[in-house]
């Protein structure tokens, strides 16, 4: 049984579809990314996930069974705009949180210390949320989603507001999560993000699935139009071969646009016969190339 | 349950750890124990009444001579009564009536007279010349008329006198005429009345009630109503509504606040209670003719019930109408009706305390909104049957039923809306959307 499955889920505002008929599966210990430009339907696809709104059609199942009060303790949310009390004490709004799911406070109390400490920051227990920084506020929020064992989390936007060190600090966090069996649904706007830590995405346009599936059998769906080539010297006329489409002349060398594969092989030829070639790749399209692609095209 | 009460205990105690709850329970306890022994300190300031001087003319000239011979009885019957609060003062003739005048007005700047009496040569027909108080004090109707009543008593102390009555005859003639009025029951074979005394007690029972539950509707809705919006604002709200059925959560809310409105409110009653029954305040007390024990305890019983049920009532709709507001600056004009509907109830009540018995205090003694005020001022001051308590209680619980139904589906799909304050109509598509 695996912990999450949407099927055919279609959701109706009055006057307009904000979901249309998406479906997708978690397995255990995987980190599922969400992806879609703003107002695409990833939070109301998530709000129903989370048993906040129901569907208009279509069925939600968690470990095989239907949306029950119950199955709320083994949810565990953060949502886009960070949510915590700015005056009250990060350990009694952890354990508030943590007991509103079930947990006993002793648990809780043990939990949130242990993730304090996994985050280097014993000391934020004692202090107010409007004491900390933004990116320490995000930690917290993170502890709030996680803090009670959820078997089910559902990450919006976790890393945006965080700098480099946070980021890379909460991406092995999350990790470790989905290594200890946890099933995370994530979405983001970083590309990059996504590549690292999915195995398998749905992206969503305006309200439908635009493209679906696992990110390495998605890539190779997409063809490879990007040559890297590092040369000793100059290399000219790379524009005149045909089926280059653009040429941008870089510190290493050069990065070339090409219609389709065959062409790589002729920029080869070609850069041999001048120089001497120290580098060459046919690259497979980047998550951030697919997405703009996909989506930047249905904008016309 | 055991989320409910979550919920209860984190909202209870985030309020009394807040150091605004804790000032201002403070500032208002302090300003009700001055409160009560202010009487007492002002008469400390205050020893015996106050006594005014009054000047007047006294001449043996004709067209003084009558206003003279007043002057000097007003003088006398004043001497001759024991704690009189008026005195009057002899000014000698100085021979026209312009330097009179100068000379009276003259004591009023030297402090020591408040005023004069001025008389005119022309008889009434009343036995006394035409006079006219003079100060520079406005309004002084109190010390006017206690002056015409010296003078009736006077003029008919004469009269009679030369009318050859006996003393008998004379002293029935002074005797106060006095008319009990005790408030009877006529309905259920009650026979117990209440006397004057009783009504005084039900009376102030009744207003302090009054003001004690307009008072817990309006803080503790406003704090309902803010902290919800609070929640929605800072998007903690996404994670609550996550963790805990939206329903116990509004209720856990409602009810803590209802633990810390209880507390606030027994600490003032205590206040109160201590305050009153500090030795010195004990006269006071019994020269008002205020004696505890006459409170009916039916009254009190009634009292509470009405007190839940309009706490709950509008707590709920509050509830309600801090869910559909995102921002806490909107919050203010999003409460407007439902502050206006419980200053209503409130005016009605007190306003109505001398007429418990119009037509509007019976009508909206009904109206759930306006009951708890309301019946509560009838139930306390004129006899009401039975089975219109009843009736108005059902139409309470009835209301408080369809509130709870109303606010429950406002709160479940408000939470969720952000931006601007919703219409109704977004609010009913919404829900509609949301299958609430």
């Amino acid at each position: 049984m695996k912990p999450l499955v949407v099927e055919q889920v279609t959701k109706q505002y009055a006057d307009k579809t904000a979901v249309n008929n998406i479906s997708f599966e978690v397995s255990e210990g995987e980190i599922y990314g969400l992806l879609g430009a703003n107002g695409a339907g990833k939070t109301t696809t998530m709000r129903m996930v989370l048993g906040l709104i129901y569907p208009d059609a279509g069925s939600i199942n968690y470990h095989g069974k239907p949306y029950s009060k119950e199955l709320l303790r083994t949810l565990g949310y953060l949502p886009e705009e960070r949510g915590l009390y700015p005056k009250v004490r990060v350990s009694d709004q952890i354990l508030y949180l943590s007991q509103l799911r079930g947990m006993s406070k002793k648990d809780a109390d043990q939990n949130l210390k242990y993730w304090l400490e996994r985050f280097e920051v014993p000391e934020y227990y004692n202090k107010r949320v409007e004491e900390l920084s933004k990116g320490n506020q995000q930690k917290i929020q993170f502890i709030a989603a996680v803090n009670h064992k959820p078997s089910i989390v559902i990450l919006d936007e976790a890393f945006s507001g965080l700098d480099p060190v946070n980021v890379e600090l909460l991406k092995s966090t999350v990790k470790e999560l989905r290594d200890s069996g946890t099933s995370i649904l994530f979405s983001t706007h970083r590309m990059e993000h996504v590549e690292e830590l999915c195995r398998n995405i749905t992206i969503l346009h305006r309200s439908n699935t635009v493209l679906k599936g696992n990110i390495k059998e998605l890539k190779k769906q997409f063809p490879r139009e990007r040559v890297i080539l590092a040369v000793e010297s100059e290399v000219k006329g790379l524009e005149s071969i045909s089926g280059v489409t653009g040429v941008v002349v870089h510190e290493y060398g050069y990065e070339i646009g090409i219609k389709n594969e065959a062409v790589g092989g002729d920029i080869l030829r070609h850069a041999m016969a001048q120089s001497t070639v120290t580098r060459f790749e046919i690259k497979e399209p980047t998550l951030n190339e697919i997405f703009i692609k996909t989506v930047g095209d249905r904008h016309e | 349950m055991n989320s409910f009460w979550t919920v209860v205990g984190f909202t209870a105690r985030n309020k009394f750890k807040g150091k605004a709850f804790l000032i201002t329970t403070l500032v208002i306890a302090i300003i009700l124990s001055v409160g009560v022994n202010l009487p007492y300190i002002l008469s400390q300031f205050d020893k015996g009444d106050k006594v005014t001087s009054v000047g007047y003319i006294q001449s043996a000239r004709e067209e003084l001579a009558a206003g003279s011979a007043t002057g000097d009885s007003l003088r006398t019957y004043f001497e001759a009564q024991e704690g009189a609060n008026i005195k009057l003062v002899p000014y000698e003739d100085k021979g026209d009536s312009a330097a009179n005048e100068e000379q009276l007005k003259q004591a009023i700047q030297d402090k020591q007279i408040s005023g004069y009496l001025d008389f005119g040569s022309n008889a009434t027909g009343n036995g006394f010349p035409e006079m006219t108080y003079k100060s520079e004090k406005m309004m002084e109707f109190s010390l006017t008329g206690n002056l015409q009543t010296a003078l009736q008593t006077i003029r008919t102390t004469t009269v009679l006198q030369d009318a050859g009555l006996t003393d008998e005859q004379l002293s029935m003639l002074n005797a106060p005429i006095e008319i009990d009025s005790v408030q009877i029951s006529t309905v259920d074979g009650e026979t117990s009345g209440k006397t004057p005394a009783e009504q005084g007690v039900n009376m102030g029972l009744i207003y302090i009630i009054i003001i004690f539950l307009f008072m817990a509707i309006m803080t503790s809705g406003q704090l309902i109503a803010s902290e919800i919006t609070a929640e929605k604002s800072s998007r903690v709200m996404e994670i609550l509504i996550t963790s805990v059925a939206p329903l116990k959560q509004m209720f856990g809310k409602i009810f803590g606040m209802f633990i810390v409105v209880l507390s606030q409110v027994s600490v003032y009653v205590i206040v109160l209670l201590v305050n009153a029954s500090m030795p010195h305040n004990k006269g006071a007390l019994l020269d008002l003719d205020i004696d505890l024990s006459k409170i009916d305890p039916m009254l009190l019983i009634y009292a509470i019930i009405y007190f839940l049920a309009g706490f709950f009532l509008f707590a709920t709709l509050y509830a309600a109408v801090g869910s559909i507001v995102s921002r806490t600056e909107d919050l203010g004009q999003a409460t407007m009706p439902m502050t206006i509907i419980s200053l209503a109830g409130f005016y009605i009540a007190i306003f109505s305390l001398n007429t418990p018995d119009s037509m509007l205090v019976k009508v909206t003694s009904f109206i759930p909104l306006f009951s708890p005020f309301v019946m509560l001022l009838r139930l306390g001051l004129t006899g009401v049957p039975f089975w219109e308590v009843a009736v108005s209680i059902v139409l309470l619980l009835v209301a408080i039923y369809a509130a709870v139904y109303v606010s429950a589906k406002i709160y479940r799909t408000g939470v969720l809306m952000y931006g601007k304050r919703p219409s109704w109509k977004e609010i009913r598509k919404a829900m509609k959307a949301y299958k609430i």
